[in-house]
């Protein structure tokens, strides 16, 4: 599609600064706690991104994806820890696994569709998210989440001057997502999985099975969710059954709203906006208390959910197609005056 | 036997409270379409305008001051809902995702405004004294609370089938529940309708939730989380659009989690969402829910 | 003396180009019949005319616009209108099924249950219990009750058992002296027998207008509507 050709420039670009800030000591970006914020930024890019797949190029609302990124974390630390295998053999299994768990859930759950099948993924999810955050069978250390046993993690992992590692890593996952994805939807399957979102009666009429491609989408999203896992685990160093809940699936589906469906870099810049900005809101609301604001206002102020939400109603009812939609929008009314221009001359 | 008397009635009330919740939810959800994630607001808005009502308004725990403060809870969640709906809903019009999305954030902005004004810390409810009586029935000793509870969603229930069945609006209702295009074709603007479920929708989740804040002790920004999603559950089981779907689904759940949490600690969650699963993927209109085309 | 009239109306669906400037005009106290193949946009049409597909070009009833007006007003103007797929509530009783269609402040219960006896005696069924043919008397009943400008009728005969037919047909005869009706019908027999004024559409547009007399030639038959006309 056309859309990859203007995308590709400007990821080019933020991909470029970014790599190379941290090695050349840019400003800002050597600072090892900007690094670290970044680097779980753009796992929430990826992340998103995966769920976009889902969501806007398969047209499958559900409620419970945040289960296979938290059960990337939950088997990878598993395994580190209890299994005694070093990281990145216990990553690939927990990523292995997680792919035929997410082929199980998805074939349950795709005999269902739209709102059913969003409740039944909400069920799924809510079942790991307790099975994790009540601790069955003693793997998961409940509530107050599984640190990961720092022994087994490879040494440039570790320890606040080797951040910038950390910060690679964010990043090279996020590339590898983001090309995966951009195979997947390129390719003839996934010209399927946008048939079917735009008319299953008339996709099937093609006599393609529905429900094996919708699987296949859903099978990848989950896979490439819990390769995104691994490495948030490995970055914040520990999991949480937060990452499991459906408030988290909720937030993802936020962060593609906010950035835009199906143009994969507003996904991408969706989820690192949300990221940043429930982490850097606070901040700026205590600006806000300083200046004698009053505190009708400074109270929600801090909260990032007031600001996020508001932005978020606003694109909804405003402006369809988040971030990615304003700028292509933008940059047609631009073409169109430029062509008007050049055909008065 | 004392135990299975015990569980049983706690398992019924707790399953009211669901039925508050749900009620709503499955009437929006059949009539309009809107998967409304702004419901666990509702229920919040509710217990704060009950706990404002009760603390600055009586200033007793009168067992009249609690009952007049539940209602008015119940009023200020239903007027909340209505101006959620002329505000947002109604502009959003057939758009079912987005619907579906703006009560997401309709739910992110109140909680965060909420919790901005009032804190996330657990505000004490007053009760009327009694509430923490028991009654025996045989050798069980059962919370008198409950009973309240079960009658509060009895009265409810009660009060939504009358209006279906014996109004004009309630007709209007149940068969825009089955063909919307159909009713506005008869000449009927639907719209009044919807309006008039958002309004009783929200009632019940206000009166809900400050039963709910008395069931937990208190009123927070935060109380709705779970109930909101048993909610879900209890309105899929039951079949979107039928009321007394929702009130067998509720009594269903209701019991069903005590019970397993009685012999097994814990797990009462899990089943239900196992059960959920199991009567999605065998019935998925649920148990009362129509067959959509 | 024309009720409804339609200038140059156009609809698209999903991007297809559905009616292409449908123009006529409905004379008062006749039946029309709007006959055309299958898959012409006989019934979008109707759609179109109760606001319930979007539109283009000018729609108006007794003098007045109601092109662009929301359907429950445009209905109110004095539209009685029966959909294709009859569209009754199946979970409602019979008995609520025609309440719910009330408007008049003296709907006309007897004109209803004089022409279909049968409903009278099952108001407290389910609709969705009733057989096909009861269904559509249902449908048909729900326009009767109120005092209309028009009655807007799509394929009241279609699925219908033959003796059905007959019935129905039957009481559209009985109503049709005294009413203005748009009626959709692939049946000819039914056509000639109730229909004053036919119209004839394809792909979109209305190709022919006048006399159903012209029905009696089956070369024009067959040029205009195909084989597709059925006879019985
Ligand atoms: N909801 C829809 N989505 C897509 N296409 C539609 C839709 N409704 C109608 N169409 C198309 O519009 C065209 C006209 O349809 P319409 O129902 O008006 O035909 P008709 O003349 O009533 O045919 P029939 O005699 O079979 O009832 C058809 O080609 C149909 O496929
Ligand atoms: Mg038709």
């Amino acid at each position: 599609m056309l859309r990859w050709k203007y995308s590709r420039p400007l990821l080019g670009l933020l991909i470029l600064i970014t790599a190379i800030g941290p090695a050349i000591h840019l400003g800002f970006l050597a600072e090892p706690g900007m690094q670290q914020t970044l680097a779980v930024a753009f796992l929430y890019g990826a992340l998103a991104l995966t769920y976009d797949l889902l969501f806007g190029f398969t047209g499958l609302l559900s409620f419970g994806h945040a289960v296979f990124f938290a059960s990337g974390m939950y088997l990878t630390a598993i395994f580190v820890n209890s299994a005694h295998m070093s990281l990145f053999p216990a990553a690939a299994i927990a990523i292995f696994i997680t792919s035929l768990l997410a082929t199980a859930v998805g074939a349950a759950s795709l005999r269902t569709t739209g709102i059913t099948f969003a409740m039944v993924t909400l069920a799924f999810g809510e079942a790991g998210h307790i099975i994790i955050s009540r601790n069955f069978g003693n793997f998961t250390n409940g509530e107050n989440g599984l640190a990961l046993n720092a022994d087994r993690v490879p040494s440039f992992f570790l320890g606040v001057a080797n951040t910038r590692y950390l910060f690679w890593l964010a990043l090279s996952v996020l590339a590898i997502t983001y090309f995966a994805i951009w195979w997947v939807t390129q390719s003839s399957a996934g010209k399927v999985f946008q048939a079917l979102r735009d008319n299953e009666v008339r996709a099937s009429v093609l006599g393609l099975n529905p429900f094996v491609y919708k699987l296949l989408a859903f099978m990848i999203a989950g896979t490439l969710a819990s390769i995104v896992g691994c490495a948030m685990l490995v970055i914040s160093g520990s999991a949480s059954p937060r990452f499991a809940s459906a408030e988290t699936t909720i937030a993802l589906l936020l962060m593609v709203i906010l950035g835009g469906a199906v143009t994969r870099w507003g996904a991408v810049i969706g989820g690192i906006l949300y990221s940043l900005a429930s982490t850097r809101l606070q901040d700026f609301s205590k600006i806000a208390t300083q200046h004698h604001i009053p505190k009708v206002l400074s109270g929600p102020l801090s909260e990032p959910a007031f600001t996020l939400g508001l932005i978020f109603i606003l694109i909804v009812m405003f402006a369809p197609g988040g971030l990615s939609g304003a700028y292509y929008r933008l940059r047609q009314s631009y073409f169109a005056k430029k062509s008007r221009k050049a055909e008065t001359e | 036997m004392d135990t299975f008397v015990l569980i049983s009635i706690t398992g019924v009330g707790l399953g009211a409270l669901y039925f508050l919740v749900a009620s709503g939810l499955s009437l929006i959800y059949g009539l309009m379409g809107v998967l409304n994630f702004a419901h666990g607001t509702f229920l919040v808005v509710g217990a704060f305008v009950g706990l404002w009502m009760s603390t600055q308004v009586f200033h007793t725990n009168s067992t009249f001051a609690f009952i007049v403060s539940m209602i008015v809870g119940g009023i200020g969640a239903g007027i909340f809902a209505l101006i959620m709906e002329q505000l947002l809903i109604t502009r959003l019009y057939n758009r079912h995702i987005d619907q579906a999305l703006v009560t997401v954030g309709v739910a992110l902005v109140v909680g965060a405004v909420l919790g901005g004004w009032f804190t996330n810390d657990l505000r004490l409810l007053p009760t009327p004294p009694w509430f923490i009586n028991t009654v025996t029935i045989g050798k069980a000793f059962i919370p008198v609370d409950r009973f309240l509870y079960i009658l509060t969603a009895l009265a409810l229930l009660g009060i939504f089938v009358g209006i279906l069945k014996f109004t004009r609006i309630g007709l209007i209702i149940r068969a825009g529940v089955e063909n919307r295009t159909m009713v506005t074709a008869l000449g009927i603007n639907v719209k009044r309708a919807f309006s008039a479920v958002f309004f009783l929708g929200g009632f019940a989740a206000g009166v809900g939730g400050v039963l709910i804040a008395a069931y937990q002790g208190g009123v927070t920004p935060l109380m709705a989380g779970s109930w909101l999603i048993y909610g879900f559950i209890v309105v899929v089981i039951g079949g979107m659009g039928s009321i007394g779907g929702s009130a067998v689904a509720a009594l269903l759940i209701g019991i069903t989690k005590q019970f397993v949490n009685y012999y097994i600690p814990g797990l009462g969650d899990f089943v239900v969402v196992i059960l959920l699963v199991a009567v999605l993927l065998v019935r998925p209109q649920g148990l009362f829910g129509k067959v959509s085309a | 003396m024309s009720v409804l009239s339609l200038k140059d109306v156009h609809v698209y669906i999903q991007g297809s180009h559905v009616l292409r400037g449908v123009t006529f005009e409905i004379p008062s106290n006749k039946v029309t019949a709007l006959l055309g193949r299958n898959g012409v946009g006989k019934s979008t049409t109707l759609k179109a005319i109760m606001g319930l597909r979007q539109s283009t070009g000018e729609i108006t009833l007794d003098g007045k616009s109601i092109h662009g007006k929301p359907t429950y007003q445009i209905v109110r103007t004095g539209i009685g209108y029966v959909p294709e797929d009859r569209e009754i509530f199946s979970m409602l009783s019979v008995k609520d099924n025609l309440n719910i269609a009330v408007r008049d402040s003296e709907p006309n219960f007897d004109l209803v249950y004089s022409l279909f006896p049968e409903l009278k005696t099952r108001t407290a069924q389910r609709a969705g219990t009733l057989s096909g043919g009861q269904q559509q008397m249902v449908a048909i009943s729900r326009a009767l009750l109120n005092r209309n400008q028009i009655l807007l009728i799509d394929e009241p005969t279609k699925g219908l058992a033959p003796k059905l037919v007959t019935e129905v047909a039957e009481s559209l005869a009985r109503v049709a002296g005294e009413s203005t009706m748009l009626l959709v019908e692939q049946n000819l027999a039914l056509v000639k027998r109730v229909a004053e004024h036919i119209l004839i559409m394809d792909q979109g547009k209305i190709i022919f207008q006048g006399e159903p007399s012209h029905l009696e030639d089956a070369d024009f038959v067959h040029s205009m509507l195909g084989v597709g006309g059925r006879h019985n």
